[in-house]
């Protein structure tokens, strides 16, 4: 980013309106390397949103023209006890997984940046978990939690401690939890990737005056270190609860909401009620979809608001 | 004993002993840590190469004889070619799209001035925070209005739209840094706009452009809400829809399960090995800024 853009740009067309004929900015250039783009957009993206924005408030019904209800579905929302249980799960998940994410990435990070040997097989083995679909991960970890054979509770048996042993994803108090620990293990190698190419672009002189000062190792991580990679570990948070809060692949593959709606999430819930529930109305999941991406921008935006520094925030 | 010894060597050289038991700590967090991440997969691809009965008898047992047949029978037998070629087709046509389409906008975007652009570009770049469900519902209704619901061309373009915006971040930022002394000189050799874009803008980009090609085949690979809100026929599943259904179908042979995540697991673990760098450089390109 360096370089600015449009060095060639004459001083005169800095303002956004193009003279008449305007060699390095010719019309129907310009339209016709954009229009295939939007015209994507508009068919696979806008559309789809305004029409769901338009179900929101409309019984929405097969063979049947829509029926315009005005704001009931959003009346009905606000008293339907699984969309607030749903939306608790979702919140406590996206608030959680990026804490837990960031924190044990930037102690992986540290690590190796003290430059400990195999340090690039690390990285590698620490990132892999990323790369696969959450049905893949989903039905592992189903396995890994399996009370009779699991992972899990055979490590707890083996080292002594078989009394914890418990159907980890079949408990209420555990199942939301757990599945909290599935999406740490998948994202810490990302973030820790993140975080150390920000700590390996730090500038040495900075990191050198703090040795030279005799800077205890635990000062100058604190005191020198976070501050500088502080605009990378807010991106990831903000990163991390966008992700968290469209979560369903893993919650539908493993635990489909249950048991007693303990990790049922607000995508899920959608799903189920346009798809699954065999209520025939899209106007009430459509509802929730509209609701929910009006919370998810606000917490963007609060994050982004509660976080704001001279760095702007890109997400 | 080892707490008696560890004391006698604080009293003689505190320094050398802390610093010992600081790396001993380091290490053993480190290798916690590994075997927590890389573990499940080591134990997954083990009992792929076990049969049912051998993983009830032991779980964790070394996978020894090794059946690799295990594969052929998944390919053969539980539909496991249909979804894999399924899956191979939709996205490589994505991404083939993706990679023209999305490079066009980029190097519009990146070497045109034109009213409204920012505004273009602002309403693309912001469905990156779109919670899907607010598109898949109406989606799912244009599809059956468009005639392309249950369809693998509808899935496709379903694709493009979603990686297209990532797709069109990371391309503009490289496009943008190309200097533009290459395009004033390639005008003035009487170049067209559209030869510049192709004999210049993508080959220049290449770094760039096969970072967008492995990150858009790796996630549309792994997709699952819109295939499985989309698609409906088994001979149109893609493998996590596959994958899903074996599951649900023979739930008790986890033998089979584990050699059918293999298979979706295989060709991502090689592109991974292949171009660790790039893929790592588009995964994180979002984040770092």
């Amino acid at each position: 980013m360096a370089i600015p853009r449009d060095m060639n740009a004459p001083a005169t067309a800095l303002t956004d309106v193009p003279p008449a004929r305007d060699h390095a900015n010719p019309r129907s250039a310009i339209a016709a390397f954009l229009t295939p783009a939007l015209l994507i957009y508009a068919a696979f993206t806008a559309l789809p949103v305004a029409r769901t924005f338009f179900n929101s408030v409309h019984l929405v019904v097969p063979n049947r023209p829509d029926e315009w209800v005005g704001f009931t579905h959003y009346a009905e929302l606000w008293t339907d006890k699984i969309f607030w249980k749903a939306v608790h799960n979702t919140l406590t998940w996206a608030v959680a997984a990026p804490i837990l994410e960031v924190t044990i990435a930037t102690l992986l990070a540290l690590c190796l940046y003290a430059k400990v040997p195999f340090a690039r097989f690390l990285r590698v083995a620490w990132f892999t978990p990323v790369l696969m679909s959450y049905v893949v991960v989903g039905i592992l970890w189903m396995w890994i939690l399996n009370y009779d054979w699991g992972a899990l509770n055979e490590i707890l048996r083996g080292i002594g401690l078989g009394g914890l042993a418990q159907p980890w994803l079949g408990h209420p108090a555990t199942a939301l939890p757990s599945l909290i620990g599935v999406t740490t293990w998948m994202w810490t190698g990302f973030n820790m990737v993140v975080i150390l190419a920000a700590m390996s672009s730090l500038p040495s002189e900075v990191l050198e005056a703090a040795e030279l000062d005799n800077c205890g190792w635990f000062a100058k991580l604190w005191f020198v270190i976070l501050p500088l990679i502080r605009p990378t570990l807010l991106n990831l948070v903000i990163l991390s609860f966008i992700g968290k809060m469209k979560i369903f692949d893993l919650v539908w593959v493993t635990t489909r909401g249950n048991p007693l709606w303990s990790t049922e999430t607000v995508s899920t819930y959608v799903y189920k009620r346009a798809f699954q529930w065999s209520e025939f109305d899209l106007g009430y999941p459509s509802t929730i979809a509209v609701v929910w991406f009006v919370i998810v921008l606000a917490g963007v935006l609060l994050l982004t608001a509660i976080f704001r520094q001279r760095d702007r925030i890109e997400y | 004993m080892a707490f008696a010894s560890d004391r006698t060597a604080v009293a003689s050289r505190p320094r050398i002993s802390t610093a010992a038991l600081r790396s001993a700590a380091l290490i053993l967090f480190i290798a916690l840590y590994t075997a927590f991440a890389a573990g499940p997969f080591v134990w997954v691809a083990s009992m792929s190469l076990r049969t049912t009965t051998e993983i009830n008898a032991d779980h964790y047992a070394f996978p020894w004889p090794m059946h690799f047949e295990k594969f052929a029978v998944a390919w053969t037998e539980s539909n496991y070619d249909t979804y894999f070629f399924n899956s191979a087709a939709v996205v490589l046509a994505a991404v083939a799209i993706l990679t023209v389409v999305g490079g066009m906008a980029a190097h519009c975007f990146a070497r045109y001035r034109f009213p409204l652009k920012g505004v273009v570009y602002f309403l693309i770049f912001s469905t990156i925070i779109f919670p899907p469900q607010v598109t898949v519902i109406g989606l799912f209704q244009l599809m059956v209005d468009y005639g392309l619901y249950n369809s693998r061309i509808g899935l496709v373009l379903v694709y493009v739209a979603i990686q297209l915006p990532i797709t069109i971040y990371i391309l503009e930022a490289f496009f943008a840094r190309i200097p533009g002394d290459l395009f004033d000189a390639a005008r003035i050799d009487g170049y067209s706009e559209w030869a510049i874009f192709w004999k210049i803008s993508l080959p220049v980009a290449l770094p760039a452009i096969s970072t967008t090609i492995i990150l858009n085949t790796i996630l549309l690979w792994n997709e699952f809400l819109y295939a499985v809100v989309l698609i409906t026929d088994d001979d149109k599943r893609t493998l996590p829809l596959g994958v899903l259904r074996f599951m649900g179908d023979q739930l008790e042979d986890v033998g089979m399960i584990a050699t059918g995540l293999m298979i979706a697991i295989v060709p991502v673990v090689l592109i991974y090995v292949f171009f660790s760098e790039r893929l790592i450089q588009g995964m994180t390109a979002g984040a770092v800024k």
